[in-house]
């Protein structure tokens, strides 16, 4: 790979509750090059977001707090840029779609001025040609109707036009990263599949890098070129596509996989399911976060966190202490 | 196999009313137009479809949660859309359903062991040993009655639910996205937990899902609907082996796999904009504004008659009935 365009190492962000500490993200790093599409995976709770919301300095700092960690983005710190130093770059250079347009737009302007506004607040543009800059750029998501459509407000669009607006938004100032968390959630499938379809064909067009947060294992084998496994916010994996799917090494992702209900394959007899369920992120087992529901889980797995090492490849990492026992294992992926 | 119920022609249309003083009807919402099907004793049956198509609304009619505007539902032979309060207070021991969110679904003030004793409360029956029963049979544990909803994971909350529905031994059960709402990694359990089940109590299912993987794990037949109306239905095998309605081919071939080389593989079949509005829906086929098979491929001729007729449910020589004038079987998976 490149150099990487944006980075994150060692990320800690803990939420300090009156419940206890949530550790949210608990020592997470990720790159993404030029171009690249990263897909990062996890269960609800598992952190997968915060990341991304770090990035774009959407987290609220108290109850928040930064235990460690540097976010560097063309060599820079943004978690000690300042103020105006990080505002040129969020929104511009960085941005991020959310799961549900409704919330993400403000419902008492009209889409166009919304638009318009992200883009006059970083380049010196006057209010008519903002304004016709974002009915191209509705135009360009494919909004029939961009002249009329920039007119309505959020709550006359459908979700999936919604979706394409915030795409338009985000896309208004040709950003280097995009990030999208979880994207295509709240939409039918067919307008997911609409909505992909657009954000990579934008992706070619632009060559932007996208970090693509989603908890559906589908999405991320159709669409992305590396993807990173979170559990308990923690890194379990991270790895290209194929090697991930194809040679899980932790048995996290191995039990995602073979869990799953296929549409492409006839009913096998019974799904496998993971036991347990999720921990609470403010009390995370000892060791290693899977351990209390992992087949393999021996004592060191109960006492040590088994560090995110290297396997078959450079690229491959997984944290677990017996992944050589999973190398055995037939991936429920290869078919 | 007999049929346990008989949907006849079920049409349910909201009215939109306009006028302060003088109420009246300027229109209606055709949520459901027509559809008829069977399930039969101990399936599951899964209606398909994406939101607004009238999978909810025709569920809820089989239970006669809402009057439908007209056709009919028999149960066991005998039409429930007749049938008295009386008659169908005692029909609802029969008929049962789980829902998709369970923590909006359970009393929020109630513990588990109140929520599960109403049912035979209401029915005026001895709830005795009754409670401790049902937990273990959805794999919960006895203590768990004296807690509430808040202090369970989604995933027991729907054991609880499916509790629920189970406790008066019911014949039927309606499963409306039984497992959206729950964490890939829960999913499954939930899924073995109601295929247990079925297979231990005979149940049927009408499973109402977007999910067309559970979908093709889970049941036997399949029917989508689009706009109100049924386009495809067929064993379910078969259904994805061989769509033949160019919205199934669009719907199956947008559902992304967990399979990389897979994946490069396919070739999606995109549909064009959104669902048209169900108050006014198009004339002839529903589906023809969003038909890449209208657009693409049909002469002028041939979409003439998308046009101006409406194609009905029938085998033209795919193996299963299809509502499209120009059918044609397609390997997607």
């Amino acid at each position: 790979m490149t150099e990487p365009l944006l980075s994150i190492e060692d990320l800690r962000v803990h939420f300090h509750t009156d419940a206890g500490v949530v550790k949210a993200v608990d020592g997470v790093s990720w790159s993404i090059g030029p171009g690249e599409t990263l897909g990062i995976v996890g269960e609800s709770g598992s952190g997968k977001s915060v990341s991304a919301l770090a990035v774009m300095g959407l987290v609220e700092v108290p109850p928040a707090r930064y235990e460690s960690g540097r976010i560097l983005f063309k060599g820079r710190d943004l978690l000690t840029a300042d103020d105006k130093e990080r505002r040129a770059i969020r929104g511009k250079e960085i941005s991020m779609i959310f799961q549900d347009p409704l919330t993400a737009l403000n419902p008492v302007f009209r889409v166009g001025h919304q638009i318009a506004e992200v883009i006059q607040a970083h380049e010196k543009m006057g209010r008519i040609a903002a304004r016709a800059k974002a009915v191209d750029l509705l135009g360009e998501v494919g909004i029939p109707n961009p002249r009329q459509r920039a007119r309505e407000y959020p709550h006359q669009f459908s979700g999936g036009m919604r979706q394409r607006a915030m795409i338009a938004m985000a896309l208004a100032l040709d950003p280097l990263v995009l990030l999208a968390d979880e994207p295509t959630t709240a939409l039918d499938v067919t307008v997911q599949a609409q909505i992909m379809d657009l954000l990579i064909r934008l992706q070619a067009d632009r060559g932007t890098a996208i970090v693509l947060i989603t908890h559906d294992l589908g999405l991320v084998a159709g669409h992305a070129d590396r993807v990173l496994v979170m559990y308990a916010g923690k890194v379990a994996e991270l790895g290209t596509i194929d090697d991930v799917y194809y040679r899980p090494r932790h048995p996290y992702t191995l039990g995602l996989l073979k869990s799953l209900a296929r549409m492409d394959q006839r009913r096998s007899d019974r799904l496998q399911p993971i036991v347990g369920q999720p921990p609470s992120l403010i009390r995370v087992p000892p060791g290693c976060p899977f351990n209390p529901r992992c087949p393999f889980a021996t004592d060191i797995c109960r006492q040590e966190m088994p560090p995110l090492e290297p396997k078959d490849g450079p690229d491959h990492l997984a944290a677990c202490h017996h992944s050589d026992q999973l190398a055995l294992q037939q991936s429920p992926a290869a078919s | 196999m007999t049929a346990l119920v008989e949907v006849e022609n079920l049409v349910k249309h909201y009215p939109i009313r306009s006028g302060i003083v003088f109420r009246h009807d300027v229109g209606a919402v055709r949520a459901v137009d027509g559809i008829s099907f069977d399930l039969e004793q101990g399936e599951t049956f899964a209606l398909v479809g994406e939101s607004g198509c009238g999978k909810s609304t025709t569920a809820r009619a089989v239970l006669r949660l809402i009057e439908p505007t007209s056709g009919s539902i028999r149960f066991e032979g005998e039409d429930i859309t007749t049938a008295g309060a009386s008659r169908l207070r005692a029909l609802r021991r029969e008929m049962q359903m789980i829902f998709q969110d369970p923590f909006a679904s359970l009393n929020p003030r109630m513990t588990v062991r109140g929520i599960l004793r109403e049912p035979f409360t209401i029915h005026g029956l001895d709830a005795d040993g009754k409670v401790e029963a049902l937990l273990n049979m959805v794999g919960l544990l006895p203590e768990h009655a004296g807690r509430y909803p808040h202090e369970f994971s989604g995933g027991q909350r729907q054991r609880v639910g499916i509790a629920r529905a189970l406790a008066l031994n019911p014949k039927l059960i309606v499963c409306d996205e039984p497992v959206s709402a729950l964490d890939v990694s829960i999913r499954a359990q939930v899924i073995n937990l109601l295929e247990d089940l079925q297979a231990q109590l005979k149940l049927t299912y009408l499973f109402i899902a977007h999910d067309l993987s559970v979908v093709r794990h889970i049941a036997d037949r399949v029917a989508v609907m689009y706009l109100g109306t049924i386009v495809e239905t067929a064993p379910t095998d078969d259904l994805f082996e061989r769509p033949s309605h160019p919205y199934t081919q669009a719907l199956i071939s947008a559902v992304p796999v967990p399979d990389p080389n897979r994946e490069r593989a396919r070739r999606r079949i995109l549909v064009s904009g959104d669902v048209p509005s169900p108050v006014n829906p198009p004339s002839g086929c529903r589906f023809r504004t969003r038909c890449p098979k209208f657009a693409n491929e049909l002469t002028e001729a041939q979409q003439q008659r998308c046009i101006d007729e409406p194609p009905a449910l029938v085998d033209r020589g795919e193996g299963h009935p299809s509502a499209c004038h120009y059918a044609e079987a397609r390997e997607l998976v």
